[in-house]
């Protein structure tokens, strides 16, 4: 089965920040998504990406870090001994210290939620639509078509098409 | 143990979205997405970040748990409820019979329909038409204005017409931040291939997505507007046939907007005069076209005009009575446009029915069983100035914070204290309490039932969810309580006694015609709700308004010709060189009573920036994160600042959930009796933090304390 995971399209984020609140709710006060500012006003949301070859998973001494059947890379709270090693080698810097347990914590796609056959937090509260929750090719087939439709209703009108960026 | 879902709407903005709360025996733990009731106003159940964050503000700590009197002020002991209400109905009793004009109402857009019927009910049964509510503070000039030209102050259409348009114009209005849910609307017709025009003087999240983006100066709408339709006239690109059978008093308009060409236009707002004839361009041939505004360009001096613009602007375009068009004013509470047809006014009965019409009086008269005054009432504002005179003595406040949300905060705090009387019913401490004599208890909505109508007339039930804290009781049932202990304790509606809110809702049934078929079966089965005019209970209530005509006399457009240009009241000088304007916060609601007491909010929106101009920074040495002080000729207000270029330069702009109305101006529009909180003159200058410590222990608390005491 293709993995799926939650991706940004950030040309539709208006930096509500409704995935983050959504997402601390569902973990006990931890948010693991954040909304960035760009360039004052651009924004743009980061979260784990469940890496295909996942530093994370790799490097963890004792196997707290493992998949799941959908492929997410969720956290065994009880094998973790905040060794830390797992924020350092991540690009991204996702995974953080909870302070209080002294052990990891990281997004686990709302394993919880998933396994009621809903969608992550965040993906379900988005206003604008900007997180999308799916398989990569998947959804870049499905805005290729989109684009396509586009372009063949343009052409219907006659409108004078620019396609940029093809 | 037994865990439910319950439907409830969203406590929060205007929108009215739909939620479940997850509550395990009358305890709130969580909530879920609504993905599975359709056509209701948030498709697919999105939240916002205060909708995710609804449950925290009930679990606050400091929740109101038994009715309070004042020893002294902001000194309070507990007593019981039946001695409260006793003490509310000999106070209330005996102004009444002295003058009832001493009294003064204030309903809330925060609360059910029904308490705000209740309250306008208990005021006029009392003899007086003071009642009044916080749209006085945001969106008074959308009813009148709106009821000048069309004949009726309301959405014209729904947030389905906005997804439909090709054309979405949002003026004074930072969509994206006040409304999120709405503005996926927006976005939706946008990728649809609909252009975005987007006015305001600053920057916001709302501008990012504009195809054409006008920068113009607070309080310079009136040339904007103007500009647009001299355009649109000049090159002809009205709806001829529209004009000519559906409006009068276009000649007027002709005339009127002669001056108004795209370079006078530039020379007032800033804005290019291309980008004008653009603008007008777009917005005139797209077909189908929706105008959104809010707060920005309502709250000013000629609020009320810039309304009747909007109006004739989209009236000439031919956008009235079809799907994908219409004029949209978005509320910024959860119950303003309810509250509005409950009455909560002091110059309308319920469903918009003039107190001085003879004949709508007479018809109250009966139905309530006592005679009613005829003469219009005190707004907010008038209030305080009537309270000032000692001609209004005591205040009855249903969940209102007029310390933080009124022009000139001041002069508010100057006049609270100088009532004999005032009774606060609210779920947590606010700032105006501090003045209070006798504090209420009140359910928070989740805690109790009722309708509440969002901003596209959409009529919703929310059920209860969870128990109330302490002793609170549900507003309607502390209303009527008051209510009985007054004397008006008589069966059916000519008294006080309900069994509970759907009680209520019928008698509304009963005399407001646009809700006649909005009963609470109705509702209770329907999630989705109504959209009203519903005037029978078969009826499937209405979607577009004006389809064949429109409310006014003679069902015409009246047409608005406002030739003479108005900028705000106070305008820069040499001595306060800055141009004051106030905005919101995505995550933060009104006077942050509620949200201020929810952590994932407070943490991520801790606390206000002003925002100012590099160039003006760099000439009072301004950077980012230093202290300034902002003063006007009402009052100093120390905040950090914030140097952007998304605001104009001259333009400085404060978020006012904090309490920066202490600034704001409060001359009115002379129609609306607005103040014009949106923009007055200021000057800047930088303190250090002790200073700005300093300042802020004299500015009322947003959580305050409430001291209570023993005996």
């Amino acid at each position: 089965m293709a993995r799926k995971t939650v991706f940004i399209d950030f040309s539709k984020c208006i930096e509500c920040r409704a995935c983050e609140v959504a997402c601390e709710r569902e973990h006990n006060g931890m948010s693991f998504i954040s909304v960035f500012e760009w360039q004052e006003m651009a924004a743009m949301a980061l979260n784990c990406r469940h890496c295909e070859k996942a530093p994370c998973v790799e490097v963890c001494p004792t196997n707290a870090l493992y998949r799941d059947k959908d492929g997410a890379v969720l956290l065994a709270p009880q094998k973790c001994i905040g060794c830390l090693m797992c924020g350092i080698v991540c690009p991204f810097g996702i995974p953080e210290l909870d302070l209080i347990n002294k052990i990891m914590g990281k997004c686990d796609l709302c394993a919880h939620r998933r396994a009621e056959g809903k969608l992550p937090a965040c993906v379900e509260t988005c206003p604008t639509d900007a997180l999308l929750y799916g398989e990569f090719n998947e959804i870049i087939r499905k805005r290729r078509e989109k684009f396509t439709e586009k372009t063949i209703e343009l052409a219907k009108t006659g409108e004078n098409i620019q396609l940029t960026g093809v | 143990m037994s865990e439910r879902l319950v439907p409830v709407v969203c406590p929060y903005c205007g929108v009215g979205c739909r939620l479940y709360i997850r509550s395990v025996d009358g305890y709130p733990v969580g909530i879920e997405y609504a993905k599975d009731i359709p056509n209701i106003s948030n498709e697919l159940g999105k939240l916002c970040p205060k909708g995710n964050a609804v449950v925290e503000y009930l679990l606050a700590k400091d929740r109101l748990k038994k009715p309070l009197k004042a020893k002294e002020q902001g000194k309070f002991v507990e007593i019981s409820w039946s001695e409260a209400i006793k003490e509310i109905a000999e106070r209330l009793k005996a102004y009444a019979k002295d003058d009832p004009n001493q009294l003064m109402f204030f309903g809330s857009a925060r609360t059910f329909n029904e308490p705000n019927y209740l309250i306008q009910k208990l005021a006029r049964m009392l003899g007086t038409n003071n009642v009044d509510h916080c749209a006085r503070l945001c969106h008074a000039p959308t009813v009148t204005g709106l009821k000048a030209v069309f004949g009726a102050g309301a959405m014209t259409n729904t947030y389905k017409d906005i997804e439909e348009a090709n054309v979405i114009f949002i003026i004074g209005h930072n969509y994206a931040e006040t409304h999120p849910v709405g503005f996926r609307y927006v976005l939706k017709a946008k990728e649809r291939g609909a252009k975005v025009i987007v006015a305001d003087p600053r920057f916001t999240r709302t501008a990012w997505f504009a195809d054409i983006y006008l920068q113009h100066y607070p309080g310079s709408d009136i040339a904007l507007i103007n500009g647009l339709i001299h355009v649109i006239i000049k090159e002809k690109l009205y709806d001829e046939r529209f004009v000519r059978e559906r409006c009068v008093g276009f000649d007027e308009v002709v005339s009127a907007v002669e001056k108004f060409t795209p370079e006078f236009v530039e020379k007032v707002t800033g804005v290019p005069a291309e980008l004008i004839v653009e603008a007008a361009r777009t917005f005139a041939t797209a077909g189908k076209g929706v105008i959104t505004w809010a707060m920005g360009l309502t709250q000013h001096t000629h609020g009320t005009d810039n309304v009747r613009l909007l109006g004739t602007l989209s009236a000439i375009c031919g956008y009235q009575g079809k799907e994908g068009a219409g004029c949209a004013p978005m509320r910024g509470q959860n119950n303003v446009q309810g509250a509005c047809d409950m009455a909560a006014l002091p110059n309308v009965f319920p469903g918009y029915q003039a107190v001085t019409d003879p004949e709508k009086r007479k018809f109250f008269e009966e139905f309530w069983g006592v005679e009613l005054s005829g003469e219009v009432g005190l707004t907010t504002v008038e209030a305080a100035y009537a309270a000032d005179k000692g001609k209004v003595k005591a205040y009855y406040v249903m969940g209102e914070n007029p310390v933080i949300s009124e022009a000139n905060a001041n002069h508010v705090m100057h006049t609270l204290e100088r009532l004999e009387f005032m009774v606060v019913q609210d779920i947590v401490p606010t700032p105006t309490m501090e003045f209070a004599d006798i504090v209420l208890p009140a359910a928070a909505m989740l805690e109790n039932e009722g309708s509440i109508t969002n901003t596209e007339r959409r009529v919703q039930w929310s059920f209860q969810a969870a128990k109330p804290p302490g002793e609170a009781r549900p507003d309607w049932w502390i209303i009527s309580e008051v209510g009985k202990a007054i004397g008006f304790d008589k069966t059916g509606s000519g008294g006080f006694v309900y069994n509970d809110a759907a009680d209520v809702l019928r008698e509304i049934n009963a005399c407001t015609p646009q809700y006649r078929g909005i009963t609470p079966e109705r509702l209770k089965e329907n999630l989705a709700g109504l959209h009203w005019p519903c005037p029978s209970p078969d009826h499937p209530g209405t979607r577009v308004l004006y389809k064949e005509k429109f409310l006014t006399p003679d069902g015409k457009a009246h047409l608005a010709a406002v030739p003479e240009y108005r900028g705000p009241v106070e305008m820069p000088d040499e001595e306060y060189p800055f141009l004051l304007t106030t905005h919101r916060y995505v995550g933060m609601y009104h006077t942050a009573t509620m949200t201020m007491r929810s952590e994932a909010l407070k943490k991520r929106w801790s606390e206000p920036l002003a925002e100012i101009h590099p160039e003006d920074a760099e000439k009072l040495g301004i950077k980012s994160g230093d202290w300034i002080k902002i003063e006007t000729r009402r009052g100093a207000y120390p905040i950090k600042a914030k140097v952007t270029r998304a605001v104009k330069k001259g333009v400085i702009a404060v978020p006012w959930h904090w309490g920066a109305n202490v600034l704001t101006n409060d001359a009115l529009d002379p129609v609306a009796k607005i103040p014009e909180t949106k923009a007055c003159a200021c000057k800047v200058v930088k303190i250090t933090e002790e200073d700005a410590k300093r300042l802020m222990e004299k500015l009322p608390p947003v959580i305050p304390k409430i001291e209570v005491v023993r005996g």
